[in-house]
């Protein structure tokens, strides 16, 4: 079988956002829910990287893929450090045991 | 022409000043004294008035010029009408906003990172009204994000903010990254992120680029409210600092709508009416904001659900703007905006001068139930009449300028004479009475009932920082109500712009 490489990239763009989404539905440790956000960014990191290579403007996609980055580790960076206050206060990571308030 | 030098320290003197506000305060901290501290809060004064004046520079240099894209370093900015009308916003109820809370969060754990993260939030939100490319949009997108991260879930001891933040930051991050995807998908079909080009081929797009657009809508209605992707705003805007939640309902929402307009803007020479999307998810948001809000008993969820259906009256004049080309459908878009961000900014935070007095004084951080509002007129007339002029406002009564906006917005929708928007607006106004009937009982609770346990246990003096940003805000819905021309410069030139755009 011989695929092309952008097709397999889309797959793994694809199954990367799916497994986030999936794990974001049924998970509920927030440390695992933060992993989660980080595998769809990765999806759109490697999705710049595509897209940079279908129109032959590598140069800015890997610029903006590198900007996703850095944002995106600055979210993970917040999404743990509340994971940590929220397990000193509360003394577990599950969110269903944070849920207080009400609809 | 543009003065460029000016611009740009508009655009850099927020980030500039944010980590001289938190070196100076977190120094003083240190040591144990209060000087640094009110150095601290006197800067970031004097940076947002800094920012005002050299916002009115910029516009006297930009009179005559029309709009015009300039180069900060390689991102493209443009100054236009539409970031005026949030660069007006968010610096007006800045100011106010910080003077607030001086008082409210005096002696507070970790008040020199508020003071930062609010110079901040101001500052993208301003960066985020003049980007003209789809990537730097999310850019300025997400500063502003992450930088009210750390505002919902300010009081990290206590587990409802924790939680109202990760709610927050869950939700939002999930909407950014689906605005990724949409611009990668863009990008994918014409290889390149700046909004004119992308305006100018939008016709050659096809499937990717309109799955693009649906993504960019639907990640930017996260952060706009829009009714589906809602659940994060009522607890992270009751749960945050109460000068935050007017900050948070005042503009961060509407800076996400603006983010989605920018992006909708681009598709007017596209295939399909994508007016109608905004129409319909401006009558759902609409609908489910006031039912939410009717059945709410603590008053900042309350006004946080009422927020929803005010977002639903703006997206609902945006929506008769783009789909039958109705400048004052437009117009009224933005009017509401501006007058919706007074008008939540005001209520915040006289609900917020009441929470501190009441509850907060005494170190108890439990919410504020309407309950608790009752015959609070008698120990605190002033601000029960500050936040029964913005209730009133809120529900559209005639002297105040709620009623204004929601006026011009109807009117634009009565004149594109389609049989299926006269039931719409007919819809719309009869929503707005039903929201009266949340907003008219807090007039009455706060004057005609009992005073209840907490007021009457209550003792301290609003102090005059809370009062007179709150009387300032008062004054200024009162004025725009009957004196609504006042506004018309900036907002016939946001419209302008926006359909402009959309349309040639």
């Amino acid at each position: 079988m011989n695929l092309p490489i952008p097709f397999i990239v889309l797959l793994a763009v694809l199954s990367l956002a799916g497994t986030g989404f999936y794990c974001l539905l049924f998970t509920r440790n927030l440390i695992k829910v933060v992993v989660a956000l980080q595998l769809i960014v990765k999806g759109v990191v490697l999705a710049f990287v595509l897209a940079g290579h279908l129109v032959q403007n590598e140069s800015l996609a890997q610029t903006m893929a590198i900007t996703v980055i850095v944002a995106d580790t600055i979210v993970a960076v917040i999404g743990l450090a509340l994971a940590v206050q929220i397990r000193l206060h509360t003394g577990s990571l599950d969110l269903k045991a944070l849920s207080n308030l009400k609809r | 022409m543009i003065d460029q030098p000016l611009f740009t320290s508009l655009l850099l003197l927020p980030f500039l000043s944010a980590p001289l506000i938190y070196l100076l305060g977190r120094l003083s901290v240190r040591k144990g004294q209060d000087s640094g501290m009110k150095a601290a809060r006197l800067l970031t004064l004097a940076a947002l008035m800094a920012e005002i004046v050299l916002l009115v520079l910029t516009v006297k240099g930009a009179i005559g010029g029309g709009s015009v894209q300039i180069l900060v370093g390689l991102e493209a900015m443009r100054f236009d009408g539409i970031g005026l009308i949030l660069t007006g916003l968010v610096l007006v109820l800045g100011v106010c906003v910080t003077l607030f809370s001086i008082p409210y969060m005096n002696k507070e754990k970790g008040e020199e990172k508020f003071y930062a993260l609010l110079m901040m939030t101001i500052g993208s939100i301003i960066g985020l009204g003049f980007s003209y490319d789809l990537f730097n949009l999310w850019i300025w997108f997400e500063a502003m994000a992450i930088s009210t991260y750390f505002l919902v879930a300010f009081y990290n001891e206590q587990s409802a903010s924790l939680e109202a933040g990760i709610k927050y930051l869950v939700q939002s991050s999930i909407g950014s990254a689906l605005v990724l995807f949409g611009i990668a998908a863009i990008f994918a079909t014409q290889g390149t992120v700046s909004l004119e080009d992308i305006w100018q081929y939008a016709d050659q797009l096809g499937t990717l680029g309109a799955l693009g657009m649906v993504l960019m809508i639907v990640g930017f209605g996260v952060k706009a409210a829009l009714v589906p992707m809602h659940t994060w705003l009522p607890d992270a805007h009751s749960q945050a600092p109460s000068g935050i939640s007017a900050m948070l309902s005042g503009v961060v929402i509407e800076a996400g709508l603006i983010a989605m307009l920018r992006v909708v803007s681009m598709t007017g020479k596209m295939n399909g009416n994508w007016a109608y999307i905004l129409i319909i998810f401006a009558l759902i948001n609409i609908l489910v904001g006031n039912l939410m809000a009717l059945r709410q008993t603590e008053i900042k969820r309350m006004l946080a659900y009422s927020s929803l259906a005010h977002m639903g009256y703006m997206l609902f004049g945006f929506g008769i703007g783009f789909g039958f080309g109705s400048g004052t459908g437009a117009e009224g878009g933005f009017f509401h905006m501006l007058t919706h961000g007074l008008m939540k900014g005001l209520a915040f935070m006289s609900v917020g001068a009441l929470l501190y007095v009441l509850k907060l004084v005494k170190g108890d951080h439990s919410s504020l139930k309407l309950d608790d509002l009752n015959g609070a007129s008698r120990k605190y007339p002033l601000i029960a009449i500050c936040l029964s002029v913005a209730v009133l406002a809120l529900g559209g009564l005639p002297p105040f300028a709620g009623f204004m906006s929601k006026w011009m917005i109807l009117v634009a929708g009565v004149e594109t004479k389609n049989i299926w928007m006269l039931v719409a607006v007919g819809f719309v106004g009869l929503n707005s009475v039903l929201s009266l009937g949340y907003y008219a009982p807090i007039v009455n609770r706060l004057f005609k009932r009992e005073q209840s346990e907490v007021v009457a246990a209550a003792y301290t003096r609003v102090s005059w920082m809370m009062s007179l940003p709150i009387m300032v805000l008062t004054l200024a819905v009162i004025l725009i109500g009957v004196w609504p021309l006042l506004t018309d410069f900036i907002l016939y030139n946001g419209q302008y712009f926006l359909l402009g755009y959309f349309f040639n």
